[in-house]
């Protein structure tokens, strides 16, 4: 269940969310706006209903504006509907993990790390099956990798990372027909795979690394299709298998699943009789489960329904929430440098207009982002005051002070540093006395989030700062990253984004000193060793590495080069008759075959 | 006749090859491509940059245009990057879908509106007339999006008459069960489209019976005495036609179009969602391939409406 491919797409409600009905009812704003506090369980008091279980149907919604694309192979899946929509079938996870993310044994297979060998040695457990009754191979999980790296692969989740496989790169660029860095010594109708590393990262104890895939592959079921039409075929869309506790009964493209319990599944036997997952678009979920259309949504882990939801659903009656710190989180970053293609690193460019660290932080503290969390957020959006969420209970650093409204000290920052009221303007000018104009970058979203984009333009007037919207208005997604992923970019001054991470919070690929992503160009020296540091020998300790996640997320507020703007929950309401739902991370593995009805209606 | 229309048919020839540069121009022009807005934290840019390697997305537009025309006669239009898959079969599996509900709400608008024109025609100035003018320019007025989420919240939340969300149950068995799933699927945003549609054609034929009725054939029938049922039936209603059957050809070709609002509120996968996706995700073969669609359907639905005007008033010859 956990996905780490979360487009960074936020979904971009229409026009239409506009209309949602549901804000008719109830114009109170003022009141209960605390933030909420969410259990991961709903505690079922009443007794499971064996007959109602064995005969019911646990009817999910599946929250989203256009239809799913139907890949149930998790790896070539590009958007986190289709893990959603197939996620009954446990989207052949390998492994079980703690609530920390952390690769514990139990899962379909074990995984044991040599750090002097550089292995990682995975053990399919003996019985291990598909949804077709075919045992789990050593071959699945190499095949995994052919299937990421092959060269024709559709799949955009290979990454430079993998070639720490031994033997990866030869085979991605095409000029080695199999993976040498992986071994299985029992051949591969066996039980053991071995994958060698060049070299080892703590990273590899926690499922959603960038090294080790967490999936695998029915080599069996799917070995004479060429990996380049893999995802078009029907043996991934329409007679997949799977090996979670549900198999797949039918799908209606685009719109729906339906499952039953797998006889073969290894672990706990899925107990309720059916399953079934519909696409409810943003604008009718509220009703729909206002009238008990559906007894809940598909759990995801980066938050499908949002504050106006909560407003809506908080008390409907039949229903109990639940909820998680979701894994992504928005935030500002500001335009710092530009990335050096030859040398593939980012270089920060001390000329640049934000260059100047009290400029940003006098932007920052001129916000008040607990204000509209509040306002919009209703209790599931809270300020974010770091750069981890709190879904990393270990790493997240919740004393951070962060950025809280103080127009005092943002004054008082900007006079320090020379940007002054020159000549009678009312804005202010840079230390050199020449007209400053920052320009701010917003994606086009829902009405609520772009009344805020106005919020904060109205903050930083007040600090006398000229910040104006890149032409004027927000920008649509696609137009945003592709001014922001230019090497070098002087259209937008600081923008506003939003990201999810993945299940293993490293930050060398969204920080790090070589990373495209990094848009804002932050790169110190400081950063570049704290990020390294959380995957160097010392990061083997736990708490080492706890340690350096939380001076990075306190150096980071320090520079104020990226700072967070909103955590939020992710959520969802539950029907009373659901027994056993449970959606923190360490039940992932076991979160449908725990299910069950304590009666055969909605209550 | 039928030389003219397989003139006009060459005449489409050069006006769709146009078209297909422009669509394919205008789609590169848009910023971003199919793979900018997938990044995610463990997403490698280098592996986007070979994506778009392979895909020849790197390469001169009229080199991709080329392969694109090679592949197309070929039957080929070439793979969604964004639900890779053939696009030939995504549109196939959307087209069915909105098939389905566009010819029953056609169907349905026209067996409302034609009976509804004519009576307020027949009745010009009194009471019904009045009722039905108000009711036309009252649907007309209100936007559809709005009947349709007041509909789906009323018929579909609170009464719970009709499904809210796809085009079918998802445990429909195939056959008889899966067709009625269908249609209940449709009935709800048919009936609404319906109710709501018949401006054109009530306004349309109402003014153009009121005008023959007043016109010199009809006056000569009544002064031989044909009984006013045969009057209406033979001589207005017919030639009222007109207009409406100006339309029909668009009408027919239309139905394919899709309706964004429709399909957004029911989650109904059609092509206007798939189009609007397209657009959003950059997913270039499946935009240009639904813009060449629509763009050949349009120039159809000119012959096919002049070719209906023909049949419909026999004066009229297309030459």
């Amino acid at each position: 269940m956990v996905k780490t491919k979360n487009k960074l797409v936020v979904a971009a409600v229409t026009f239409l969310a506009v209309l949602t009905l549901a804000g008719c009812s109830n114009n109170s704003s003022s009141s209960s706006n605390a933030a909420v506090k969410f259990s991961t369980t709903y505690k079922n008091s009443d007794a499971t209903d064996k007959t109602a279980t064995k005969n019911g149907t646990l009817k999910l919604a599946l929250v989203s504006n256009s239809p799913f694309q139907g890949i149930t192979d998790p790896q070539l899946a590009s958007n986190a509907s289709d893990s959603m929509a197939f996620a009954p079938g446990n989207l052949n996870n390998l492994f079980k993990y703690d609530k920390n993310y952390k690769i514990i044994s139990g899962g379909l297979a074990d995984q044991k790390l040599d750090r002097s060998a550089k292995t990682a040695t995975i053990t399919i457990r003996k019985n291990g099956k598909w949804s077709n009754g075919s045992p789990v191979i050593a071959k699945d999980i190499e095949y995994a990798y052919e299937v990421l790296g092959n060269k024709d692969s559709t799949s955009s989740q290979y990454s430079s990372d993998f070639e720490n496989i031994e033997g990866m790169a030869a085979y991605h660029k095409g000029t080695a027909d199999t993976i040498s860095g992986i071994t299985m010594p029992d051949g591969e109708n066996g039980k053991v795979a071995v994958i060698h590393f060049q070299k080892m990262s703590p990273s590899m104890q926690f499922v959603g690394n960038s090294y080790i895939s967490q999936y695998i592959e029915p080599y069996e079921h799917i070995k004479n299709i060429p990996i380049a039409k893999l995802a078009s075929s029907a043996p991934v869309r329409k007679n997949p298998i799977f090996t979670g506790a549900y198999k797949l009964d039918k799908v209606v493209e685009g719109e729906s699943t339906s499952w039953s319990p797998n006889k073969f599944y290894y672990g706990k036997k899925a107990q309720i009789g059916h399953i079934t997952i519909n696409v409810v678009s943003l604008n009718n979920i509220d009703k729909a489960l206002q009238s008990k259309k559906y007894d809940s949504v598909v759990p995801f882990p980066a938050a499908s329904l949002g504050g106006t939801d909560y407003k809506n659903l908080k008390n409907v009656k039949g229903f109990t929430n639940v909820g998680e710190p979701s894994l992504g989180y928005s935030y500002f970053a500001f335009n710092l440098g530009h990335f050096d293609t030859k040398t593939g690193k980012n270089v920060e460019d001390p000329s640049k207009k934000m260059s100047n660290k009290s400029l940003r932080q006098a932007m920052m503290y001129a916000l008040n982002v607990d204000q509209v969390s509040k306002k919009f957020g209703n209790g599931v959006k809270q300020r974010a005051n770091t750069l981890i969420p709190p879904v990393f209970q270990k790493y997240y650093d919740k004393n951070a002070a962060g950025y809280a409204l103080n127009i005092k000290k943002a004054n008082k920052l900007l006079d320090d540093a020379g940007y002054k009221k020159r000549n009678g303007s009312k804005w202010r000018s840079d230390p050199q006395g020449k007209p400053l104009t920052i320009h701010f970058g917003a994606m086009s979203s829902n009405a609520t989030t772009e009344a805020t984009y106005q919020d904060y333009l109205q903050q930083w007037h007040k600090v006398g700062l000229n910040v104006k919207l890149v032409n004027g208005k927000p920008i649509e997604t696609n137009s945003f990253y592709d001014t922001l992923q230019k090497p070098s970019q002087n259209t937008m001054d600081l923008w506003l984004g939003v990201w999810s991470l993945s299940s293993e919070p490293s930050q060398s690929q969204l920080y790090g000193e070589t990373a495209p992503f990094n848009m804002g160009h932050f790169a110190t020296a400081k950063n570049t060793q704290l990020i390294n540091k959380m995957n160097d020998s010392s990061a083997w300790n736990d708490k080492s590495r706890t340690k350096t996640f939380k001076d990075w997320q306190e150096y980071m507020n320090s520079q104020a080069g990226v700072v967070g703007e909103q955590f939020s929950y992710a959520w969802q309401p539950v029907n009373n008759r659901v027994k056993g739902f449970n959606i923190s991370p360490a039940n992932d593995v076991d979160f449908y075959s725990n299910l069950t009805l304590t009666s055969s209606s909605m209550k | 006749m039928w030389k003219t229309i397989l003139r006009r048919i060459l005449i489409m020839i050069p006006e769709i090859i146009i078209l297909s540069i422009l669509v394919f121009l205008l789609a590169k022009a848009m910023p971003g491509d199919p793979f900018t807005g997938s990044i995610n934290p463990k997403a490698d840019p280098a592996q986007l940059h070979h994506l778009m390697k392979i895909n020849g997305l790197y390469d001169p537009w009229y080199q991709q245009y080329w392969n694109w025309v090679v592949h197309l006669f070929h039957g080929n239009l070439g793979n969604s990057y964004q639900y890779q898959e053939p696009v030939t079969r995504l549109i196939g599996g959307r087209a069915i879908n909105t098939l389905w509900l566009a010819l029953f709400t056609t169907i349905l608008t026209y067996c409302i509106a034609l009976p509804m024109g004519m009576y307020a025609a027949k009745h010009e100035g009194k009471l019904p007339d009045s009722i039905i003018r108000v009711y036309t320019y009252v649907t007309f007025c209100i936007p559809f999006f709005v009947i349709l989420v007041i509909g789906v919240w009323i018929f579909g939340f609170v009464l719970g008459w009709f499904p809210t969300t796809g085009s079918i149950s998802s445990t429909a068995t195939p056959g008889i069960q899966s067709v009625g799933s269908r249609i209940y699927h449709i009935l709800l945003p048919g009936i609404l489209g319906a109710l709501f549609g018949t401006v054109n054609v009530v306004q349309y034929l109402r003014s153009e019976v009121i005008d023959a009725k007043r016109s010199d054939y009809v006056r000569t029938a009544r002064s031989k005495g044909v009984p006013e049922k045969d009057i209406y039936k033979h001589h207005i209603f017919r030639n009222s036609l007109l207009p409406i059957a100006a339309f029909a050809g668009y009408s027919i070709t239309g139905l394919l179009n899709g309706s964004l609002f429709t399909e957004t509120v029911f989650s109904y996968p059609g092509m206007g969602l798939l189009f609007i996706n397209s657009i959003s995700y950059r997913d270039y073969t499946v935009i240009t391939a639904l813009v060449l669609i629509y763009g050949i359907l349009n120039l159809l639905g000119t012959l096919l409406s002049d070719i209906i005007l023909s049949i419909v008033d026999p004066r009229i010859r297309i030459q």
